[in-house]
């Protein structure tokens, strides 16, 4: 073999490999220049995660500052199943360390998703039972959990979160956008293993979210649920509400609805116990609205506590009806029908001024129109117009059927009496505060109207006192050492068939105290008691130990021992 | 060629050489370390544990690369058969549970005390210097079937056979391809070569038939996308690793891929790594101070006027080619996933010091060329 040839060989394969590396030069090239933004994308889906962070919602607190609701960090335990290798394997050791289902586990983990959550909002333990696992593809994620450190406590009026932190029912639906924390939307690049590198989440800086001062005070709401929770269990009732406020305010002490439910758990219990029935369900009210027809009538001038009307014995036909009363009256005044809860005699009021005025009245008042309070949900309850009642409308709608409103509108409409006729607005925050507790907002007491005049207002006041004296149907209510206006309901409920029931009946008390100078106004309604139902009975004695403790709560001091107003509290009366 | 012309030309160090490979060392230090500092971290507890032994390597690679420097390379000549005999015991060796390391199911190196040997990067050596040997030897009775072509590609089979239980489809290729290419320079009969051609693919198509992984990765690197998860992982990732390095690269330590997406990123696909953080331009670089090394090696082998040393020079110098860009082919998806390593960049001791030992051994040729 000569060495020329060996030469040409050698010099062919050197241009060989120049031309392969060429080759490769041109491959370099067009992968890194042409499919180059491609496979970059490509490449950055599979490392950078994206992440919203809802932050950390915003605390409530009551009146006093005492939390009602809070936000605290937990993690939630999630998994990359792209990166696991062992899908069996992982589901089972994640299964025993969650105390879940292997299968379940197994399930999400074989989804073509890049992310799934296994458990959401885990507990400390449990986090970290599964860091010591040391499971590939298992990522654990901050989070912020809703905490109602009260656990029952006003929780329909405070309502409660989702999972992802939006607020779903209550204040906390309501106020959503001021509790919630800005949300802070990050990415994380995360090895192939599932173990973050560069910005790591706890590095990220959770945003935070308004505070909300509430007018609740956390000690009368717990006073009112305490007599509410044993009243309902005594006569075996199906439910009770009972609202505790400010008549001069309209500030909100309590909103207190029984069954409880715990929102720290809501899924645990009935929806039906979630709503705040107070503001969003309409009831027919009965005889406490015959404190408005008394208004009314007194407003227009042409009646006075004193003027009488004939109670026809206990039964009065209208047209195909007859309207009765428990109780059989002759000839009563005006503060006598309050006072025993004529059913004719509001009749005989509605009857000398008319559905106009006492349609105009009750508008006044507020009934028919939202209160405008700061909860979702809210009723206007029905009020139809004057001019499509019959007479036995306006009749009915005298003492309170053939009309529903929420027990709000009917708190406020009190108030407004116990306010010198004035209406307030009904609310429940006070202030908004940022997260360093700088107030952002406060809400000041609002007037909606002037309902009646103060002559009015203090005349029917009075009448509504004579309620709590002996014969009165409200006796039940009255207090040791301070004076009560109030007046009771009695309504039957209808039935399905649309009918007046004999059996389901709605007590109701609704009064304020001192009369004087009133401090809180109370209204009690207890839902189908069984053992007893006239509201003098049932829901009276409940409005009295609320009144009781929160007036001594409070720090009100008694009125003078001498004083005309205590009463002898010697016989129960009916109405 | 006598003692006499050695010793006149024993002075320098052949630049040429010298500057690419030096350079290409001192990179693979820095990508080794890069590439291999999270895994390194995770598995040993400490980020400088491939970094430190690749440092280590890389010295006996340049003391190995001065000792070959000075070794008249005819000495190879008397060495070529004891070589072969102990490529061939290692391969056995490696072959038994009890001296054989496996890794990724496969057993390719070979402990000895507190180091491991990779046997198939000896037996390339060892094989072109018996093929140089022995086709200088036969000169023109390479023409001869029986004897200028058969017993070379009797050894072939032997070594091929022993790597392939490894196994190490790779290495066999490569081993092939360097018999074939250098039994053409030697002057076998064209007709012979073309022959084993013919007879060897449809041993080839059974061999990656047979075997599950190697079909699988046949699979995957003709439609990686289909597969992303399992075959065409590998070269989805080696590609995402380039694509992500676009013109300039991500920066040193700055690329993602060798996070624990990239399989062997310290090894096998250090050219990926490359690719994503020193970008198209390091790629260029480095595929420049490679053809720069294969063109030495060439011109070396063409201007040595001793056949033995001319068909050494060119026998070293195809077996680093066809290692640097089979490689790089892989790392770049144009064919199938292979063990192999890149010459000089990638993490390993047997591969650097041999690969420095060849450049030795084609230093000590060029010194010597022009007697």
């Amino acid at each position: 073999m000569e060495k020329k040839y060996i030469n040409l060989r050698e010099i062919l394969i050197g241009i060989m490999f120049m031309l392969l590396l060429a080759f490769v030069g041109a491959r370099a090239v067009q992968v890194q220049i042409y499919d180059g933004p491609w496979l970059s994308k490509k490449a950055s889906n599979q490392y950078e995660k994206s992440f919203t962070n809802n932050g950390r919602r915003g605390t409530i607190y009551d009146r006093n500052f005492r939390e009602m609701a809070v936000s605290i960090e937990v993690t939630s335990i999630a998994a990359y199943p792209m990166q696991i290798t062992d899908a069996n394997a992982t589901a089972e050791a994640l299964a025993k360390a969650l105390k879940m289902k292997a299968k379940y586990v197994l399930q999400k983990l074989k989804t073509d998703k890049k992310f799934v959550w296994i458990k959401r909002q885990s507990t400390p333990k449990e986090t970290a039972a599964v860091k010591d696992l040391q499971l590939d593809g298992i990522d654990f994620i901050p989070e912020c959990n809703r905490f109602y450190p009260n656990t029952t406590l006003a929780a329909q009026a405070l309502g409660f979160t989702g999972l992802d932190g939006e607020g779903l029912e209550g204040i906390e639906f309501f106020y959503n956008r001021y509790l919630k924390a800005e949300e802070n939307n990050y990415t994380v690049f995360k090895d192939a293993l599932g173990n973050g590198f560069k910005a790591e989440p706890d590095t990220v800086t959770l945003n935070r979210g308004n505070n909300l001062v509430l007018t609740i005070d956390s000690n009368i709401q717990f006073i009112t649920e305490a007599a509410l929770q044993e009243a309902v269990n005594r006569y075996s009732a199906r439910s009770g509400i009972s609202i505790v406020m400010q008549p001069k305010t309209g500030a909100i002490l309590a909103l207190a609805h029984y069954p409880f439910f715990n929102p720290n758990a809501h899924t645990d219990f009935d929806k039906e116990l979630w709503r705040n029935r107070i503001i969003t369900d309409p009831f027919e009210p009965g005889s406490t609205m015959k404190i408005f027809s008394a208004a009314a009538a007194i407003e227009s001038g042409t009646t006075t506590p004193n003027t009488i009307f004939y109670c026809e014995n206990g039964a009065y036909r209208i047209g195909k009806n007859v309207v009765h009363d428990i109780n059989r009256h002759g000839w009563l005044s005006l503060q006598q029908i309050i006072k025993f809860s004529s059913n004719i005699g509001a009749v005989k009021v509605g009857e000398k001024i008319g559905p106009k005025r006492l349609y105009q009245t009750f508008r006044n008042f507020g009934f028919g129109e939202k209160t405008g309070i700061d909860s979702p949900g809210e009723t206007t309850g029905s009020l139809s117009y004057y001019k499509q009642w019959s007479n036995i409308d306006t009749g009915a709608i005298s003492f309170g059927h053939g009309i529903s409103v929420s027990a709000l509108q009917l708190i406020c409409a009190v108030s407004a009496i116990a306010n010198d006729g004035v209406l307030m607005k009904p609310y429940i925050v006070q202030a908004i505060t940022d997260h360093l507790g700088k107030p952002l907002k406060t809400f000041k007491p609002q007037k909606v109207r002037k309902a009646i005049s103060t002559q009015t207002a203090i005349r029917v006041k009075n009448m509504m006192k004579t309620v709590i004296t002996k014969g009165g149907t409200g006796v039940n209510a009255a207090l040791d050492g301070y004076s009560v206006s109030g007046k009771t309901g009695t309504s039957r409920k209808i039935d399905d068939n649309g009918t007046y029931s004999t059996k389901k009946h709605t007590a109701s008390f609704v009064g304020f105290t001192p009369s004087e100078n009133p401090e809180i106004a109370i209204l009690v309604i207890i839902d189908e008691p069984q053992t007893e139902f006239y509201g003098g009975i049932v829901a009276a004695p409940i409005f009295k130990q609320i009144a009781q403790d929160t007036l001594n709560y409070l720090g009100i001091p008694p009125q003078r021992i001498n004083n005309k107003l205590r009463v002898a509290r010697d016989s129960e009366t009916r109405g | 060629m006598n003692d006499r012309q050695y010793n006149a030309h024993t002075g320098g160090y052949d630049v040429q050489l010298l500057f690419p490979v030096l350079f290409l060392v001192g990179i693979g230090v820095v990508m080794v370390y890069s590439a291999s500092s999270a895994l390194a971290l995770k598995k040993f507890g400490s980020d400088y544990f491939f970094l430190k032994k690749q440092a280590v390597f890389a010295i006996m690679g340049i003391v190995v690369l001065v000792i070959c420097r000075h070794l008249p390379y005819r000495l190879y000549r008397q060495l070529s058969y004891p070589l072969l005999l102990l490529a061939l015991v290692f391969l056995i060796a490696v072959l038994i549970p009890q001296f054989g390391v496996s890794a990724g199911g496969a057993a390719r190196w070979l402990r000895i005390g507190r180091f491991t040997l990779q046997p198939s990067e000896l037996a390339r050596i060892a094989l072109v210097i018996y093929l140089a040997y022995s086709l200088e030897k036969k000169g023109d009775q390479l023409k001869d079937f029986s004897v200028g072509f058969l017993p070379h590609v009797f050894i072939l089979i032997i070594f091929s056979s022993l790597i392939f239980k490894q196994p190490d489809f790779g290495s066999v290729v490569i081993l092939g391809t360097l018999t074939w290419l250098m039994l053409f320079i030697g002057g076998a009969r064209i007709r012979h070569l073309v022959a084993t051609i013919v007879a060897l693919l449809p041993i080839g198509i059974y061999l990656v038939m047979s075997a599950e992984y190697r079909w699988k990765r046949l699979l995957g690197f003709l439609d990686p996308w289909q597969y992303p998860s399992d075959e065409g992982y590998q070269i989805i990732h080696s590609l995402m690793a380039f694509g992500t390095g676009g013109i300039w690269g991500a920066g040193i330590g700055k690329g993602y891929q060798k996070l624990f997406y990239l399989p062997e990123p310290h090894t096998d696909f250090i050219f990926s790594v490359i690719g994503e953080e020193l970008g198209l331009i390091g790629i260029l670089i480095i595929i420049g101070l490679y053809a720069w090394i294969l063109m030495r090696g060439i011109q070396i082998a063409k201007s040595t006027e001793d056949a033995f040393g001319s068909l050494l020079a060119v026998g070293l110098t195809i077996a680093m080619g066809l290692q640097v860009v089979v490689n790089m082919c892989v790392a770049l998806g144009l064919l199938p996933t292979k063990g192999l390593t890149l010459p000089f960049l990638s993490y390993g001791g047997t591969s650097l010091v041999l690969n420095m030992a060849s450049i030795g051994i084609l230093m000590n040729i060029s010194t010597t060329r022009r007697a």
